[in-house]
């Protein structure tokens, strides 16, 4: 319990509770600390799983015996709306990802770039409009959607995503060319590239990591979002949300199949982001 | 595109750089202006009016539905403390607790991208489903959290009966949802800071808090800014873990700004009144996001 | 300018034109295999009464195309499209007596579909319009239901009465038998299953004068709420002594819907609880309930202020939006007709589902040959006097939302304060009924 038995070859400081203990205990709390970290993180996820496994009569009673099956797959799985939904919903998300980081890359290139009434102005219509609650402007989307004959297609889903990303995602891309020497670009534009030329080509391929961030979180976010779905599309592009909230009926809800179908979409999602993950966080420089 | 700028006819009155500027937003301007600016003025238009979504009559009240809101003490005296209360729980609960992780991720260990998966794991569940899910956990005869409690000798807990241990539901679940969002952005903030300032600390034999009081926290505060604006407008925003976990009750003890919007407009029907509470709020979360956005700022320019 | 305007205008109205004319071709292509669109929740009553529209519809070769909505948004999205007029999305919707009034301006009459002779008069009050003409065509019944465990009482130990209800619930918990004596939702939009049931066994009701569904009267009453009265307060605090005296029902029922009521109850951790009778099918459902088999019916428990058991008796249906063609308007009553007439199709429906038909004629017939249904009939149907389970104007929900909110308050806090929570909540249920 003395400083004596710190590794570091540090100058007289006071020890902490976390340097007084030995390295092998410190290792253990560490350890024990990340275990209860991720016990919190992953259980209602594997609670949600249990239940997914346990036979309709069970799937509330969670913890009350011990009878297991894969019944609410094999139902699930039959439904061939699940199967067009899931695809629906990867497409979606897919598309969505592509366009919003699309408008909004040059939209926070802009921002950060340039100063004045123009960006200034830009700025707080983007900012004011976040801050507009939903519940006021569906219904609205609803009729036009339908005026402009896209609702119920891919369409009428993607541009209403978009523009709900332009606020949030045009700030953070500021936040990453701000991150950018902008130097690199006026020495191309004097060698003569034009505007255009020093954005497409020198600072988009430094902005790749943050770009790639965003892709993962806008994902994700499309691929569970739900009000909009459920507004926006009717039997013609079913959303995996929107199916799962069907098994839910004026008389109750299908729990079962319900929590095998979100077991379902979590498949996917768990893959973008494993895969995605080491670029989110190299990524993300506000 | 790449034409020199002089041999540009003027377009408007533009020089060529507000040209570009123009050019940069114009995809992002259309979107915003037709899916989000025009469904916006239409839903402030039925604010001023009489419309009943079973009768839209469309007849002009004038600031009828306004007067209604403003003047309904449940409005001012319940919902509004409720909404403020929340987020700034919420906000600060998954700021603290996302810092605490980013800290931590941000130092190098075995089986760090295990931890980091499983930390995002709440990113990668539709969040309706995971509001249901929670109410089962939180019901006092089959939820998993009475029987947890049990274990540790703890009395059940009949969570959604009353007020305080409602909301302390709701928060857990809203904590959880949103710490994921924060460290995720804390720890990029964190992995993007140059590592001279921390060099100098080392040599200095500084302590660990020190470190992270006097270089961590103020390099740091710049990203925290960003996302603590734009966690408390989609916090004072928040509706659907709040409908599925509580619906507001009992009674109306947990009662949130969303909810009230929701209800007048779609469970009355009453489209006008909805339309009207959802501006006011609105207008309220405007002025207070801009306030917040100032102060911390400030505070950023202080502490350089 | 403004040639290009005018020009601009022409070039639209070409487009428009030639638009239209294409949209003409396709739906003349179309007519060749007509199609019927509805709007539905997928549950097995529903899917059962368009199986029977889906025998007519294949001798009539017409497609009929079933579109599953989310309960979530079921009545906001169809009454948009309704109010909107708009033609294209569907042809029949389900119709409920929840909303039957905020419809009937744009619903078609149905008094000339065939075969409308033949439904219950009663549950139809909800759905007419304001020229008395009928727009719904009734799919199943929904009635509330006393469900008791038959494996623990025999039918004549069955509680007759509140009280009765209470000892024998603590009788069954102290023998072990059960870990609650009545189990039943309680939060918003299930009132139904805990307040208003003891409410009108108690011979009581929301608004005065009790029991009228006149809205004139109503309003000329200046919607006069009747929660203050002793019948009223007496059934808040049964619930309270329910949970917090005698200890029934759980602790946390205040904020139970129905789900976590028939939960517990198919848990076979209650022993009474009392719901739509359309979950029998449910409870009876090895792969969905644990008391498969042990679940009977009886009529409601007594109130200390009435001598007979009350019953309501409201219905699911099906209606045709004004905005349709006269064509499609014609073959959805077609198919309807034909739905109100198969008998049949209608005893497969009561036999898979337990939705009892809607055709009243075929009741003694299947009573004859089905216990069931036998037991259905006299535990609600065979019971007066009957009530209904909502009032029909337009601020309806905005009232029964403000009721639920009084009478959860009550129950949260202290016993003696029931009666002045009840007291302060009286004007807010009046605003929520005059809408200001």
């Amino acid at each position: 319990m003395t400083t004596a038995s710190l590794p570091a070859p540090a100058p007289r400081r006071a020890p902490g509770f976390f340097e007084a203990l030995a390295p092998g205990g410190r290792r253990m709390l560490f350890l024990l600390a990340m275990v209860a970290v991720c016990l919190l993180f992953a259980f209602p996820v594997l609670w949600l799983g249990l239940t997914s496994l346990r036979p309709g009569y069970a799937v509330f009673y969670v913890h009350r015996g011990t009878d297991f099956t894969l019944e609410n797959f094999h139902e699930v799985l039959g439904q061939q709306v699940v199967l067009k939904a899931m695809w629906n919903s990867f497409a979606i998300s897919t598309l969505a990802t592509i366009l919003s980081l699309g408008v909004t890359v040059t939209s926070g290139y802009m921002l950060s770039r340039f100063k004045g009434p123009i960006p200034n102005t830009w700025f707080s219509l983007i900012y004011v409009f976040r801050c507009v609650p939903y519940v006021s402007w569906v219904l609205p989307l609803y009729f036009v959607t339908r005026a402009l004959g896209i609702f119920d297609t891919y369409w009428g889903l993607l541009l209403p995503h978009v523009a709900v990303h332009v606020c949030f995602f045009s700030w953070i891309m500021k936040g990453f060319f701000d991150g950018i020497d902008p130097s690199m670009e006026y020495a191309a534009m004097i060698d003569g590239c034009s505007r255009w030329g020093a954005f497409w080509r020198v600072a988009m391929p430094a902005a790749i990591p943050g770009l790639t961030a965003l892709a993962i979180l806008c994902w994700l976010y499309t691929w569970n979002e739900f009000l909009f779905a459920l507004i926006l599309t009717a039997h013609e592009t079913p959303i995996l949300t929107v199916v799962m909230a069907q098994f839910v009926h004026e008389l109750g809800m299908e729990w079962h199949l319900m929590s095998a179908t979100a077991v379902l979409s979590l498949g996917p999602a768990l893959l973008v982001t494993v895969f995605g993950q080491k670029y989110v966080i190299r990524g993300l420089k506000v | 595109m790449s034409s020199p700028t002089a041999t540009r006819r003027p377009f408007l009155g533009l020089d060529e750089k507000k040209r570009f500027m123009l050019a940069l937003i114009a995809p992002a301007v259309f979107a915003l202006v037709f899916f989000q600016i025009v469904p916006i003025f239409t839903g402030a238009n039925a604010s001023f009016r009489d419309w009943a979504l079973h009768d839209p009559k469309r007849t002009w009240v004038g600031l009828k539905n306004y007067l209604y809101v403003l003047r309904d003490p449940e409005f001012l005296f319940v919902v509004l403390p409720n909404t403020f209360g929340f987020m700034a729980a919420s906000v600060g609960c998954s700021l603290g607790l996302g810092l605490a992780l980013a800290l931590l991720l941000n130092r190098k260990f075995r089986g760090r991208w295990l931890v980091q998966t499983v930390i995002l794991l709440p990113l990668m569940v539709a969040p309706v489903i995971a509001a249901i899910m929670i109410r089962w956990m939180f019901n006092d005869q089959f939820g998993i959290v009475n029987v947890v409690l049990d274990l540790f000798g703890l009395a059940p807990v009949a969570w959604l009966t009353q007020r305080w241990t409602a909301f302390l539901a709701i928060l857990i679940t809203d904590v959880w949802l949103w710490t994921p969002w924060f460290t995720l952005l804390l720890l990029a903030g964190l992995q993007s800071l140059p590592p001279e300032p921390f060099e100098a600390a080392q040599i200095d034999a500084a302590t660990p808090w020190r470190v992270f009081r006097h270089i961590t926290l103020p390099m740091l505060r710049p990203v925290m800014v960003v996302c603590i604006v734009i966690r408390s407008i989609d916090a004072f925003r928040t509706f659907d873990i709040v409908w599925t976990i509580s619906g507001g009750g009992p009674a109306r003890a947990t009662e949130v700004f969303s909810i009230y919007a929701y209800v007048e407009a779609f469970q009355f029907l009453n489209f006008g009144r909805g339309s009207a509470a959802a501006v006011i709020g609105a207008f309220i979360i405007v002025f207070f996001a801009m306030g917040l956005y100032r102060i911390l700022n400030r505070w950023v320019e202080v502490s350089k | 300018m403004d040639w290009k305007l005018t020009a601009l205008r022409r070039t639209a109205t070409a487009a428009a034109v030639a638009a239209a004319v294409a949209v003409g071709f396709a739906a003349d292509a179309g007519a060749q295999q007509r199609e019927l669109k509805v709007g539905y929740q997928k549950h097995p009553i529903q899917d059962a009464s368009l199986d029977m529209m889906e025998k007519w519809a294949k001798a009539n070769n017409v497609k009929l195309t079933r579109i599953p909505m989310a309960y979530s948004v079921f009545m906001e999205k169809v009454t948009a499209t309704l109010t909107s007029g708009a033609g294209d999305q569907f042809d029949i919707i389900w119709h409920n007596d929840d909303w039957g009034q905020l419809w009937e301006k744009w619903l078609e009459p149905t008094d000339d579909v065939a075969g409308i002779g033949n439904v219950d008069k009663w549950p139809l009050d909800a759905f007419w319009s304001a020229d008395r003409k009928l727009t719904v065509v009734p799919m199943a019944h929904t009635v509330g239901t006393f469900f008791y465990r038959s494996d623990l009482l025999k039918p004549e130990e069955v509680p007759k009465t509140f009280a009765e209800l209470v000892a024998t619930g603590q009788r069954l918990q102290k023998e072990g038998k059960v870990k609650w004596g009545y189990v039943g939702g309680m939060a918003m939009n299930n009132t139904w299953f805990s307040f208003w049931w003891t409410m009108w066994a108690n011979n009581c009701d929301i608004l005065k004068p009790l029991f009228e569904r006149d809205n004139a009267k109503l309003k000329a009453a200046n919607f006069e709420p009747a929660i203050t009265e002793p019948c009223h307060r007496e059934i808040v605090e049964y619930w309270w002594d329910a949970i917090n005296t005698h200890k029934i029902s759980p602790p946390g029922m205040t904020a139970y819907t129905r789900n976590e009521a028939n939960a517990i109850f198919m848990a076979g951790d209650a022993a009474f609880t009392l719901v739509d009778s359309t979950h029998f099918g449910e409870f009876n459902d090895p792969r969905r309930s644990k008391i498969v088999g042990k679940v009977a019916m009886a009529p409601f428990p007594v109130g200390p202020r009435a001598q007979k058991p009350t019953s309501w008796n409201e219905i699911w249906g099906w209606g045709i939006p004004k905005g349709i063609s006269a064509e499609r308007k014609k073959l959805a009553k077609e198919a309807l007709a034909f739905m109100l007439g198969d008998e049949e199709g209608q005893m497969e429906m009561w036999k898979k589902t337990g939705g009892p038909p809607p055709n009243v004629r075929l009741w003694d017939k299947i009573a004859a040959q089905d216990a069931d249904f036998r037991m259905l009939k006299n535990a609600v149907f065979d019971q007066k006097p009957v009530t209904h389970s909502a009032y029909y104007f337009a601020e309806w929900p905005a009232v029964h939302k403000a009721y639920s909110d009084a009478v959860i308050a009550a129950m949260s806090g202290k016993r003696e304060d029931i009666g002045k929570v009840m007291q302060d909540n009286v004007e807010k249920i009046r605003r929520a009924a005059t809408g200001n």
